[in-house]
C-alpha cells in the first residue's frame, strides 16, 4: 500500500487527503487539513499535547500512523466550541485561569471530554487519574482541576 | 527524535496466517497499537521496510476467563481494556494492580499488553504480575504454534524467543489456588517515569504457612527476573517477619542492576530488598483477607 486517497472524519466532517502509510495523524491534522489546535511537543508519548479523541479513546496523534485513523471519528480541539460558543470544559478552563502558557492546554481540554463523556461526577483524584498523561509545564495542575470539576458541574446541569 | 518517519510499505491483513507469512524480524515489524515502535522509528531505532498491522484482523481483542484454567487475553486487548475487565479484577487482580502503575491514559488506551512484553523491556510494569501468576505465551509461526512459558519469552533486553516470522496471539494466566494474595510495587522518579525497580509477589499461604511463592523483579537485570532462592527459602516456612525479611534480602542479592539515568546499581539492589519486603507484606495480608 502506497500513496492513496483517504478519507477522514474530523470534529464531523468529512475530509478527502493524499497521504502516505509513514504520515502521521498529527501532520496530517496540521498539514493537510489546517487544523493547528493540536500541538506538538515531546513526540514520545510522554507529554499528551498532541492528544485528540480516536473513536471516543484518548490517542496521541504524534504516534498513530494516519493510515490507521482512516473512517473513525476523530475530535480535535477545534471541534469543541459550538461555533463562537466555548464548550463548557474551554469555558471552566477560561474562568477558572487553567489556561497559563495555553500549550498542554488542547490535550487538557480533550483528556478531560473523554472523561466526563464516561463519568460525570468524577472525584479530584478521577480528575488527576484522567489528566495523568497530560504534562502541564506551567505546573496549573491545581487550577485545571478545578476547572474540570467545574466543568463537569456545567454539563451535569446540561450547559 | 526526527519530526517524521522515514518511508515503508505497508499492510492491513485480515488473517494471522497472511500476517506472520509477512513478518520477518527487524525488516518487517507487526503494529499493534504503535506506542512503542512509531517511537523506535522516529528515533530510527528501528527501520523496517514493511509495517504489518494487526489492527484488522478480527478477534484479536478479548480478555475472558478460561474456565478454571484462569484468565486470557488477545493481542490486540489494550492495557486500559485489561485494567477495567471485571474478570481481571476478580482473578487477576496483581495484573490490574501493575497496570494502573502505568499512569498515561493514552498509553494505556492505545498500547496493548502484548505488545508491552514484545518490546521486551526489563522495566515493564506488565511481566513481572505476569512471572508471579506463571504466564504462558501463546506464539504462532507459519507452520506451527507453540506455548511457552513467559520466562522462556524473555531473552535479553529488547529481546525476545520470537522466530522472524512469529507473533504472539495471546497470554495464558493460570488460575490461582485459594489463599493466595499478590502484590505489586513500583519505584519511579516520577509516577509516570518507567520503573528504577518493580516487584510483583505472589504467595500462597495454608494455615499461616507459605506453601507457595513467587517474587519477580524488573527494571534490575537484561530481562524481568524471578528470585528462586528467596521463593524456596519461604516455602514450607511460617510467614513472619523473620521469613519476609530474610526473602527480601535473598532477593535483592538476585538482583544484578545497572547504573544508569534513573539509579545507581546499590540504590536499586537496596530497594528491591525493601519494595520485596513492602510487597511480601501486602501479599500476605491480602491472601489471610
Amino acid at each position: 500500500m502506497g500513496k492513496e486517497i483517504a478519507n477522514f472524519i474530523v470534529n464531523g466532517n468529512e475530509y478527502e487527503v493524499i497521504i502516505e502509510p509513514h504520515m502521521l495523524l498529527i501532520d496530517v491534522l496540521r498539514d493537510e487539513m489546517g487544523l493547528m489546535g493540536t500541538k506538538y511537543a515531546c513526540g514520545a508519548g510522554d507529554c499528551g499535547s498532541c492528544t485528540v479523541l480516536i473513536d471516543g479513546k484518548p490517542s496521541f496523534s504524534c504516534l498513530t500512523l494516519a493510515v490507521t485513523a482512516k473512517g473513525k471519528n476523530i475530535l480535535t480541539i477545534e471541534g469543541m466550541a459550538d461555533g463562537t460558543a466555548l464548550h463548557p470544559i474551554q469555558q471552566a478552563f477560561v474562568e477558572k485561569g487553567a489556561v497559563q502558557c495555553g500549550f498542554c492546554t488542547p490535550g487538557m481540554v480533550l483528556s478531560t471530554k473523554a472523561l466526563l463523556d464516561e463519568n460525570s461526577e468524577p472525584t479530584r483524584d478521577d480528575v488527576k487519574t484522567a489528566l495523568a498523561g497530560n504534562l502541564c509545564r506551567c505546573t496549573g495542575y491545581v487550577k485545571i482541576v478545578d476547572a474540570v470539576e467545574v466543568a463537569a458541574g456545567t454539563m451535569r446541569e446540561g450547559g | 527524535m526526527h519530526r517524521v518517519l522515514l518511508p515503508f510499505e505497508f499492510f492491513e491483513p485480515t488473517t494471522i496466517k497472511e500476517v506472520v507469512e509477512l513478518v520477518d524480524g527487524d525488516k518487517v515489524r507487526v503494529l499493534a497499537g504503535g506506542v512503542d515502535l512509531v517511537l523506535k522509528m522516529r528515533r530510527r531505532e528501528i527501520l523496517p521496510e514493511k509495517v504489518v498491522s494487526l489492527q484488522k484482523v478480527p478477534g484479536l481483542d478479548y480478555v475472558e476467563g478460561n474456565g478454571s484454567a484462569g484468565l486470557k487475553f488477545g493481542a490486540l486487548a489494550t492495557l486500559t481494556q485489561i485494567e477495567q475487565s471485571e474478570v481481571v479484577m476478580e482473578n487477576c487482580a496483581l495484573l490490574r494492580e501493575a497496570i494502573s502503575k502505568i499512569v498515561s491514559v493514552q498509553t494505556k488506551t492505545m498500547g496493548t499488553a502484548i505488545g508491552n512484553l514484545c518490546v521486551a523491556t526489563p522495566a515493564s510494569d506488565v511481566a513481572p504480575p505476569l512471572y508471579a501468576m506463571g504466564a504462558r505465551i501463546k506464539i504462532v509461526g507459519v507452520d506451527a504454534e507453540r506455548e511457552i512459558p513467559i520466562e522462556e519469552f524473555f531473552v535479553d533486553a529488547g529481546k525476545t524467543a520470537l522466530g522472524p516470522h512469529e507473533i504472539v496471539t495471546e497470554i495464558v494466566v493460570p488460575s490461582l489456588p485459594s489463599g493466595s494474595g499478590g502484590a505489586f510495587m513500583k519505584l519511579s522518579k516520577t509516577a509516570e517515569d518507567i520503573a528504577k525497580v518493580n516487584a510483583a509477589v505472589m504467595v500462597t499461604l495454608a494455615d499461616g504457612r507459605c506453601e507457595d511463592a513467587r517474587i519477580a523483579l524488573g527494571s534490575v537485570a537484561p530481562t524481568p527476573i524471578r528470585a528462586i532462592g528467596a521463593e524456596t527459602m519461604m516455602k514450607g516456612q511460617k510467614m513472619d517477619k523473620k521469613t519476609i525479611e530474610e526473602a527480601s534480602a535473598s532477593a535483592a542479592e538476585a538482583a544484578t542492576p545497572i547504573s544508569d539515568i534513573r539509579s545507581t546499581a546499590e540504590y536499586r539492589k537496596e530497594m528491591v530488598r525493601i519494595l520485596v519486603k513492602d510487597a511480601l507484606q501486602e501479599a500476605a495480608a491480602r491472601a489471610q483477607a
